[in-house]
């Protein structure tokens, strides 16, 4: 990003209406136009909301990280340069540079790496805390030669890496990969000496933006795809099935083919991380299951689901396996090396992440893997992530599917050995109950959308509930499902998010949620926040059946009511007071 | 010279939105209200970024009016 584009951006007039999101800055030199990339950035990525970045003083890293913890802020972002450690790292540190002097620098290095892990670790901090270590060139105050890495070169950056490992561990911080920000900017234009000499801001314009950028990245980062469909010919493997034969296909060094094997190893490694994995491939699906079978494959097959492979057309196909996960298009990725098929599948799925597998260019193929990486990457793989790919393979998401032939859904209910559990602990670092608010569509109360910092802020408001509903039956768990958050006030609940999994559908979970929480406040009446959205058709339609029209914003739901119209339920219910 | 001048009006344009664009040519410092130490900071940022210059930090003395700014851009470019 330009400076000037940059500009242009924040000082554009935000909606006035909407509170702003408020992020620290802390970096102990002149931020300037890091400020502005940063802002800029932040926009960029909520470009409904007004932000406010609030900065720190030159010159105090140390209190700058105190700040953070003494702020009501949504997040915050650390940028540590080598002079933020010692001064004397830095182009305007004046000092001689003797061995004494070096060997005190690195000990003082060490000690304030110490602090900033003991201050970032204190309680009461952001949610969210993203942090950028050295990224410049250290100065040229040893006696060695720059070709060679002397002694003091690698303890400082032994000492920033054992830093980065150190910070990596504490739940809401993350950090700057130095491999990604060297793709973005180059290590040797990083650096303005007439900038530093003169403002105090160390970093060239180009290198600013990227350090912004990868911040607002990592602060806020775009949700992860959930599924992958796959071609298979000249993408999965290299050649064709049906000329070449199963055996004369390949992924490996020896038939020059082994990008394809790497392509393999990404997906297994996806499917290992809760991705959905499909195939659509033109083929003969007979061969297909004989080449799957395949023992030097790099890929559980079994993680192959569903697999369309036949003659007709991939878009068809693409419906199918869509329906099957019960994903939108817009979570998706499409991976195949005709350009023409890509185009088809986005014809029909505008949504759809469509990405051309670049069979015979190698360097291509790499690139491919990397990107996604990024499109699937997630920090922490939760147990609900592989628990939503079994049940979907097993077809455990349709209730209906498991039932005996001619059998009553109710006597289905009664013998599945349903428990639910239901965790009233107000746990703001409940991860999955986060995500599950932010990704649900279908049943969603009104479709709000949380920060971490809204998130965070919201359960330590007095008087409010957060309801987390678990569920397993005797086909296996769903895991955490459910999630509901509100207020009591007086004999009224006040229900302001509520979302299931669709996973959980067909299982009268919702009605079980309702019955317990009014039971459990002994309330007479639930409020909603609801709101119609253009998703949300599963969740209006059990709010129509409670009360016999169509709700409407601000619905009131009465005991009695809910009680006529509750069908039985079978699941045996278990509340704990924490997770 | 005109040309110059015009993207130097840009630049303060970018940085000062507030501000005239008929005013931009008598702008100073100490006439500016929005102009400070940051503003300096942003202005010397856009003007290198628009000229593709680089100014030692002596030069930056000069950046107080937009007469100034103008001559130095010139002689640069020169």
């Amino acid at each position: 990003m330009k400076l000037a584009e940059a500009l242009k951006i924040v000082k554009t007039p935000g909606p006035q209406d909407v509170p702003p999101l408020r992020v620290y800055l802390a970096c102990g030199f002149q931020p300037a136009h890091l400020e502005l990339f940063f802002a800029a950035h932040l926009r960029n990525r909520f470009p409904g909301r007004p932000v406010e970045v609030r900065l720190g003083l030159y010159g105090d890293p140390t209190g700058n990280l105190q700040r953070i913890a003494a702020e009501p802020l949504d997040a915050a972002a650390v940028v540590l340069e080598w002079s933020d450690f010692d001064p004397r790292l830095g182009l305007r540190g004046q000092c001689r540079w003797s061995t004494e002097v070096l060997a005190d620098v690195q000990s003082t290095f060490l000690e304030r790496a110490d602090q900033i892990v003991a201050t970032l670790k204190q309680a009461g901090g952001p949610p969210e805390v993203a942090v950028c270590l050295p990224t410049l060139p250290l100065l040229p105050m040893s006696h060695c030669p720059s070709q060679r890495s002397g002694a003091f070169d690698s303890a400082l950056r032994a000492a920033a890496a054992s830093l980065a490992e150190s910070l990596s561990r504490l739940p809401n911080v993350a950090i700057v990969n130095p491999g990604r920000l060297d793709q973005l900017s180059p290590p040797a234009e990083r650096l303005d000496v007439n900038s530093e000499l003169s403002c105090g801001l160390p970093y060239s314009k180009f290198h600013a933006s990227a350090v912004a950028e990868l911040l607002v990245e990592l602060l806020y980062p775009a949700a992860p795809k959930k599924g992958l469909i796959t071609d298979l010919d000249d993408t999965l493997w290299r050649g064709i099935l049906g000329e070449d034969g199963v055996e004369s296909v390949s992924w490996d060094l020896d038939h020059h083919s082994r990008m394809h094997g790497l392509y393999q190893q990404l997906l297994d490694s996806l499917a290992a991380s809760g991705v959905f994995l499909g195939v659509a491939s033109k083929n003969d699906p007979r061969l297909v299951a004989e080449a799957l079978k395949r023992s030097d494959l790099l890929l559980d097959p079994d993680k192959l689901f569903p697999i369309e492979a036949h003659w007709g057309q991939k878009s068809e196909s693409v419906a199918r396996i869509l329906r099957a996960w019960n994903v939108g298009a817009e979570s998706v990725v499409f991976v195949d090396d005709s350009p023409m098929e890509l185009d088809l599948v986005k014809s029909r799925f505008p949504q759809i992440e469509t990405v051309l597998f670049p069979t015979g260019d190698n360097q291509g193929i790499y690139g491919l893997l990397g990107r996604l990486r990024d499109l699937f990457g997630k920090a922490k793989v939760e147990e609900e992530d592989l628990l939503r790919v079994k049940s979907v393979q097993n077809a455990g998401t349709s209730p209906a599917e498991l039932a005996e032939p001619g059998e009553h859904f109710d006597s289905f209910l009664q013998r599945a050995e349903a428990r639910l559990t239901l965790s009233y602990a107000l746990d703001p670092d409940d991860s999955r109950a986060f995500e599950l608010v932010n990704k649900t569509n279908q049943f969603n109360l009104n479709g709000v959308r949380y920060t971490r910092g809204e998130w965070h802020a919201r359960l330590k408001q007095p008087g409010g509930f957060l309801v987390v509903a678990s569920y397993r039956d005797k086909f296996g768990p769903l895991g955490k499902i459910a999630v509901l958050l509100g207020n009591r006030q007086g004999d009224d609940l006040r229900l302001e998010t509520w979302v299931m999994s669709c996973r959980a559908f067909g299982r009268r979970i919702e009605h079980a949620c309702l019955k317990s929480l009014l039971d459990r406040f002994a309330a007479e009446t639930v409020t909603c926040r609801f709101k119609s959205t253009p998703r949300n058709a599963p969740l209006r339609e059990f709010l129509e059946s409670i009360l016999q029209e169509d709700p409407r914003e601000g619905l009131t739901i009465a005991r009695e009511q809910f009680a006529a119209c509750c069908p039985p339920l079978y699941q045996e219910v278990q509340e704990i007071e924490n997770a | 010279m005109h040309e110059t001048r015009d993207r130097l009006v840009n630049c303060f344009a970018l940085v000062f939105p507030e501000m005239p664009a008929e005013g931009i040519p008598r702008a100073a410092i100490t006439s500016v209200e929005d102009w400070d130490s940051t503003a300096t900071v942003t202005l010397l940022g856009v003007v290198e970024e628009e000229f593709d210059l680089s100014f030692e930090p002596e030069e930056i003395e000069n950046f107080d009016r937009f007469g100034s700014i103008l001559d130095l851009v010139s002689r640069r470019l020169a």
